[in-house]
């Protein structure tokens, strides 16, 4: 499957799951942060942030899972944690590890390099989220297949910024 | 007389909806509200409930701190739901119902005056779904087309066949129809309800002493807790001895809680009182000899910084200022302001096992309910968030640094409710404050007075950056320039820059953020320039406002007030005027001051005309009444509001030295309401705008000498007493 292959089906469901936590995009994009006219305020696209890692590889949205909170009341501090479906062996493991901000900056908030001396491909972290946002748990295989999850997480709005 | 559904009456309506058998109603929406029984009303919708006895249960899903919206946001429910107002109840939503829903209510923090404008949309939506559901029930009913029927006042009423059924006895039947997916709203000129003066539902039980604020939480067995805070900001406990007050009277427990320390107790005053005499040898860090003139110092040099950041840069500003026959140059300055809400910081928790519950004064819910999640360390559906009603939030009570203090208590304390309570002194001391601001102000005018350039320079802490933790591109904070680099005046060479100037002052979102401090230091520099140009304050703004979409309400709400104000005519002897115009929370402002100056440095305020466009007027009694409320909150910052710093901490402590607005000096205020319609301005926040430029305008124009600085106190000036 191509990337564009891929990005259709899993664009649709993202909507639909963006909508049932009333994540209608022009919502999202009438936040703060946006308002602000900051750069960040800008949503990728699922394409625009996983595209250039994958690089045409194998992409299936399966095998990884987000746990991380609905709601965060501010974006500073959010606990996130991914698991993947490995058996991290010789023949079979995760390599590389990847988050993905949909807003932030800086798309790619961290890299985990890893292995089969890691046992299991799990991480645990805190990530900074430049407001409510989908976050892309990324997974390259030691095949050279790709892996992903995401998960939409609110940033409340606590802000009496002008958003006018 | 509508009773409004706080707490208590959620909980009464609860108790008789499960205690009746004949309840049939209709909810309209996706997801089933939690306390509804199925069994008996089948429910669609979230927003709107309508029982056998036609009462309509209007949900509102925002907090209710004295801004009005819990009336407004209804009332546009109501207005396409073709409601008898008469006959509609409000209930909170709530924060975990939201969760436990996906987000079916949406947003629900009350800041940035966003609450109608952001949601009138999909409220609209609800109230007019909910009316085609209740039409095409009569229709059926009746075998006759549903254009034929005409919903009004809680009735479906089929006029050829002279046939009626209310809401009550269509419910039932309507719920079992699928929602329509798309639904015609009205057009705002058929609109009954949005655009009337509807009292606030929430008056009579607060005048009667009926309402529950947060700080009125009770619950069998509470215990309550006083906190402090080291007094220098983000200092820690080194050591403490609570050895004089352990065994006292009504004292539970005195617990260490590394950044800060808590007295529980049977009752609140002996937890205050005992937390004076615990011995708490405080570890400052580096920031217990900061002072007010140090940070002076600190944004003075941010004035000279290379490095400042770019807002805005039209043409060539620093050219243009070069070519100019005549320059004019200001500097402008606003200090700290603490919130000083009413009610203090107060949070109710109780954790029992992982179950926890929380009673908080939050404008932010849903931040509320995940703090407590995280402090507690559970899941974020095992918390509930009630709501009550809020003493006063003015952006002090979004973020949720006191819910965070009352969840950590109630860990200590698990099994047992505990009410955390601040102090004023703790309030005043610890607040987000309004951050204080340097401001710079150099223009350029040809020899026929036009302003040709306008540089305006920052020096100033950043909000977003340092509460909010947000990037900020291109090193700008949008609330330390705004109204700067969105100025609508026609000035060729604008150049606004931005030296992020931080200290170890907490800074946060003060009603009308930006727009509290920032339109003091523009309309009062445009008024200096009106001056040195020899015209006319109104006319040179005028003059200045290019013939734009977005220029045309300054340009229309400045004349409206002015018109009011009686701009122009004569006043008498020692009688002068001010004026200033904003934009802001998506409305647009202006305000006329009338003011004298006697001997003694004493101001009478003779007249406050002061107007809004907000777009659509939802509710123009409350608009009344958040602009009254804005000029005694605004009049109070102007004359008095200050926070100084002096050994790494806030001077001021209580009301004898961070004063507020008397009855007895307060001026009346004429508002001036001039909708023009076609967008959803915000109310709460933007009167503040343009109140401090027109005030002070009128006051330089009195002793001839410019005013440049606030508060007034300073320059030795005081309101006359009624």
């Amino acid at each position: 499957m191509s990337v564009s292959d891929a990005y259709a089906p899993s664009r649709r469901r993202w909507l639909q799951h963006s909508a049932s936590l009333g994540l209608a995009w022009a919502t999202v994009q009438a936040s703060s942060a946006y308002a602000q006219k900051m750069e960040s305020g800008e949503l990728k696209t699922l394409a625009q942030m996983i595209s250039p890692i994958t690089q045409g590889a194998k992409l299936l949205q399966q095998d990884v899972s987000i746990s991380a909170p609905v709601l965060a009341d501010n974006g500073s501090l959010v606990q996130l944690g991914v698991h993947v479906q490995s058996p991290m062996t010789v023949q079979d493991h995760v390599t590389h590890l990847y988050l993905l901000s949909q807003r932030n900056p800086v798309t790619r908030m961290a890299v985990f390099h890893m292995g089969p001396w890691n046992g299991r491909a799990e991480i645990n972290t805190r990530v900074r989220l430049a407001g409510t946002q989908a976050v892309v748990a990324l997974a390259r295989l030691s095949s050279g297949e790709f892996r992903y999850a995401q998960a939409d997480i609110i940033v409340t709005e606590s802000a009496c910024v002008d958003a006018s | 007389m509508n009773t409004p559904l706080t707490h208590a009456g959620a909980e009464r309506r609860h108790f008789l909806k499960v205690s009746s058998t004949a309840t049939a109603g209709l909810s309209l929406g996706f997801f089933v509200p939690e306390r509804a029984n199925a069994a008996e009303t089948p429910q669609l919708n979230v927003w709107v409930e309508i029982e056998a006895n036609d009462i309509i249960i209007i949900r509102y899903a925002r907090a209710e701190m004295g801004q009005g919206s819990m009336t407004s946001a209804p009332m546009i429910i109501a207005e396409e739901l073709d409601a008898d107002w008469k006959k509609v109840r409000v209930e909170y939503a709530t924060a975990h119902e939201n969760l436990r829903t996906k987000r079916a209510y949406g947003d629900m923090a009350s800041v940035g005056s966003r609450t109608i404008r952001n949601s009138q949309e999909y409220l609209r939506k609800a109230g007019a779904t909910a009316r085609e559901m209740l039409v095409a029930a009569a229709a059926q009913q009746w075998g006759v087309p549903a254009s034929e029927c005409k919903a009004s006042l809680n009735k479906v009423t089929h006029a050829a066949s002279k046939r009626s059924l209310s809401y009550g006895q269509l419910a039932a039947a309507a719920a079992k129809l699928e929602a329509p997916k798309e639904v015609k709203l009205k057009d705002p000129k058929d609109w009954t309800i949005i655009g009337k003066p509807i009292p606030r539902i929430d008056i009579p039980d607060i005048v009667t002493g009926r309402i529950k604020y947060g700080i009125d939480t009770q619950l069998p067995g509470m215990l309550h807790a006083a906190v402090a805070a080291c007094p220098v900001f983000n200092g820690k406990v080194k050591s403490m001895d609570a050895s004089k007050v352990e065994n006292r009277r009504g004292i539970v427990k005195v617990l260490n809680m590394g950044e800060f320390v808590a007295v529980v107790a049977d009752n609140w005053w002996r937890a205050k009182e005992a937390l004076r005499e615990v011995s708490v040898d405080w570890d400052v860090g580096e920031h217990g000899t900061l002072s007010s003139a140090a940070i002076m110092t600190h944004f003075k040099a941010g004035m000279e910084q290379a490095d400042l950041a770019v807002a805005r840069n039209d043409g060539n500003a620093p050219e243009a200022l070069g070519k100019a026959v005549k320059v004019i140059e200001a500097d402008y300055f606003t200090p700290y302001l603490a919130h000083a809400t009413m009610e203090p910081m107060v949070c109710t928790a109780w954790l029992q096992g992982d179950q926890l519950e929380v009673w908080s004064s939050t404008q932010n819910p849903e931040g509320t309910l995940a703090v407590s999640a995280a402090t507690a360390g559970i899941p974020q559906a095992n918390v509930k968030v009630h709501p009550v009603q809020l003493g006063g939030g003015l952006g002090r009570k979004s973020p949720q640094d006191f819910t965070r203090q009352a969840v950590m208590i109630a860990k200590a304390m698990a099994g047992k409710p505990v009410k955390m309570l601040w102090t004023r002194e703790e309030e005043i001391q610890h607040g987000l404050y309004r951050p204080a601001s340097l401001m710079r102000f150099k223009a350029g005018m040809d020899a026929s007075g036009k302003v040709d350039a306008l540089h305006i320079r920052v020096s100033a802490p950043s909000i977003l950056a340092t509460l909010l933790k947000l990037p900020l591109p291109k090193g700008i904070d949008g609330q330390a320039v705004a109204s700067f680099n969105d100025h609508p005046y026609d000035i060729p060479n604008t150049l606004v820059d931005y030296a992020q100037r931080n200290t170890n002052v907490p800074v946060g979102f003060w009603r009308s953020v930006g727009h509290s401090q920032n339109p003091f230091g523009r309309e009062c520099f445009i008024d200096e320039l009106a001056l040195a140009a020899g015209k006319d304050p109104v006319a040179f703004r005028l003059d200045m406002l290019p013939n734009n979409e977005k220029s045309k309400r300054d340009r229309s709400i400045l004349e409206a007030v002015t018109k009011a104000a009686g701009w122009g005519s004569k006043l008498p002897a020692g009688v002068f005027r001010g004026v200033a115009e904003t934009e802001g929370y998506g409305s647009w402002t202006a305000c006329v001051c009338e003011v004298s100056v006697n001997a003694k440095n004493e101001v009478k305020i003779h007249r406050v005309v002061i107007g809004i466009d907000p777009g659509y007027a939802v509710n123009p009694d409350n608009i009344v009444a958040q602009f009254q409320g804005s000029v005694v909150h605004g009049l109070t910052a102007i004359f008095w509001g200050e926070n100084t710093i002096k050994e790494g901490r806030v001077e001021q402590s209580n009301f004898h030295d961070y004063r507020m607005m008397r009855l007895n000096e307060m001026p009346k205020v004429e508002v001036v309401i001039a909708p023009t319609g076609g967008f959803w301005g915000g109310v709460g926040e933007p009167a503040q705008a343009p109140l401090a430029p027109a005030l002070v305008n009128a006051i330089s124009a009195a002793m001839g000498k410019r005013i440049r600085s606030l508060p007034l106190k300073n320059h030795g000036l005081s309101l006359v007493k009624a």
